[in-house]
């Protein structure tokens, strides 16, 4: 997995975010904060409202959009079975101010966040990294150790996990801190394809037998 | 012998969980003949790494997907067949034993609409439908699990006399929509025809068809292979991130209806999760997909 793709180690230097571009493809290595719940959103919200005590600090962090199993262990720590990414659109209009508030270095998921999003990564120095859907043997393999589970009663992928990671990935740059989207960009080049690929559509079915 | 309830309770319980850890092999196919045909560097790159992830959940008896999504089921009945017990509830008992046994466990995905609570358990859970095979001695159960990140963008919209090209643009409006976001490269099914419910259920079988095959309808075949390049010319790609591969396939169903011809489209993940076993009552459960 590990060929070849460079290494970007957490917490992110802000010099090493701004030095990526949409559509490189990296490993990362050391501490993440995962989550896939959007009412684990909610509470991050609250703390940072002040109505609710945030149980780990996430400045200048990572914030991925991953859900994951945890059971609690005889010895009454964590571990982490497996995880895997989730659509990260769902937390759109919750990311923008999350963004800001930690100064957050990198979030992620898959598919993407908007254009709020990317304009407030854009001021604070923050990449979004798509991770492989359906890539759950490879992306587990990477973790090292359950740093910390927090909300546990919320059910198991809604949890916040801090996890220590090496060689997870490779993620691909989506959006870059310097405002570049591959999903903008993509969905507006489709959009701009369109009518010559109707045009394409209604050749072929010329031709085609009826 | 007949079809029992332990039979019924136990193959459709194996065929989820098979449907988890192995991804189907015309899907492999597809991504190998992806992976050579990509002209996108990252793309080819991304391409692999699905790849790899579905043969590591093979090898080593992995989920290839930490969501698990809820069960569906088609369940089709031979009409040469004697059944014995509640086979309905048998579906619905398989499913609740497996997700107190099988390793390692489930996240809580079965979602109470109304609560959004999420646990293990809900009203009509697995979703299920039923038909029924002429002549056949056999019971054909079908499982395709399905979760949020394609199935929320399927679509369905009623129109009045369509052409082809109505019909197809509305295809491309879906795609366009769903955008980098349904884990591609991912399986289209398009329903044309029938009636509202009648016409959802086309798309889905739509996506029962095993990649490679053609439709034996011409008109659909023809359809199939224009609307597979237009999708791919979007240049969404693997993952949304950009390439050539945005679909795999896009397979077409239709039936008579009225002038009202409702056009259903569906969307599965790049792994299209399927499997497929024939029960006989000789007490056989022989695992086709």
């Amino acid at each position: 997995m590990s060929d070849g793709f460079p290494t970007l180690r957490l917490p992110l230097d802000p010099a090493d975010v701004r030095a990526l571009r949409a559509g490189d493809m990296v490993l990362l290595e050391g501490e993440i904060v995962i989550t896939a719940g959007l009412p684990t959103h909610h509470r991050l919200v609250e703390c940072m409202d002040g109505k609710r005590a945030l149980p780990r600090d996430l400045a200048g962090g990572s914030l991925f959009h991953l859900g994951s199993y945890s059971r609690e262990t005889p010895d009454g720590g964590f571990e982490v079975l497996y995880m895997n990414p989730t659509t990260s659109t769902r937390f759109n209009p919750l990311m923008p101010r999350l963004i800001r508030h930690f100064g957050l270095r990198a979030v992620g998921g898959k598919g993407g966040l908007d254009r709020a999003s990317a304009e407030a990564m854009r001021e604070v120095g923050c990449v979004y990294l798509s991770f492989v859907g359906g890539g759950c043997p490879l992306l587990s393999d990477a973790i090292r150790e359950v740093v910390a589970v927090h909300w546990n009663d919320l059910v198991s992928h809604y949890r916040l996990v801090t996890l220590r990671v090496e060689a997870l990935g490779p993620v691909t740059v989506g959006i870059d801190a310097h405002g570049n989207s591959l999903y903008d960009s993509l969905s507006q080049e489709a959009e701009a394809r369109l009518p010559d690929i109707m045009e394409q559509l209604a050749a072929a079915r010329d031709a085609a037998p009826r | 012998m007949p079809i029992t309830y332990a039979m019924m309770k136990e193959a459709t319980a194996k065929l989820y969980e098979w449907s988890l850890r192995k991804v189907p092999d015309d899907t492999l196919d597809a991504l190998r003949r992806a992976r050579e045909t990509e002209t996108h560097e990252g793309a080819k790159r991304t391409l692999h790494i699905l790849l790899q992830s579905a043969i590591a959940a093979e090898t080593r008896d992995r989920l290839v997907c930490s969501d698990s999504g809820v069960p569906t089921y088609v369940i089709a009945i031979g009409t040469g067949v004697r059944l014995e017990g509640d086979i309905k509830r048998a579906v619905a008992d398989g499913f609740e034993e497996l997700v107190a046994t099988t390793n390692p466990p489930l996240l809580k995905h079965v979602t109470n609409p109304l609560t959004n609570e999420r646990g293990y358990r809900g009203k009509d859970m697995p979703l299920i439908t039923w038909d029924v095979i002429d002549g056949a001695e056999h019971v054909e159960i079908t499982c395709q699990p399905k979760a949020l990140g394609s199935g929320r963008w399927a679509a369905l919209e009623i129109f009045t006399f369509p052409t082809l090209e109505q019909i197809e643009r509305y295809v491309m409006e879906c795609v366009l929509k769903a955008g980098s976001q349904h884990c591609p490269p991912v399986m289209i099914g398009v329903g044309i025809g029938g009636s509202f419910d009648h016409c959802a259920k086309l798309a889905a079988r739509a996506t029962l068809r095993p990649y490679g095959t053609v439709n034996p309808e011409p008109i659909l075949a023809a359809m199939e292979e224009r609307l597979l390049k237009a999708v791919n010319a979007t240049g969404f790609g693997p993952m949304g991130t950009g390439g050539d591969t945005t679909a795999l396939g896009v397979h077409v169903e239709y039936s008579a209806g009225h002038g009202f011809t409702p056009v259903a489209v569906a969307f599965n993940c790049w792994i299209n999760r399927r499997t497929r076993a024939r029960l006989y009552e000789d007490g056989r459960i022989e695992r086709i997909e």
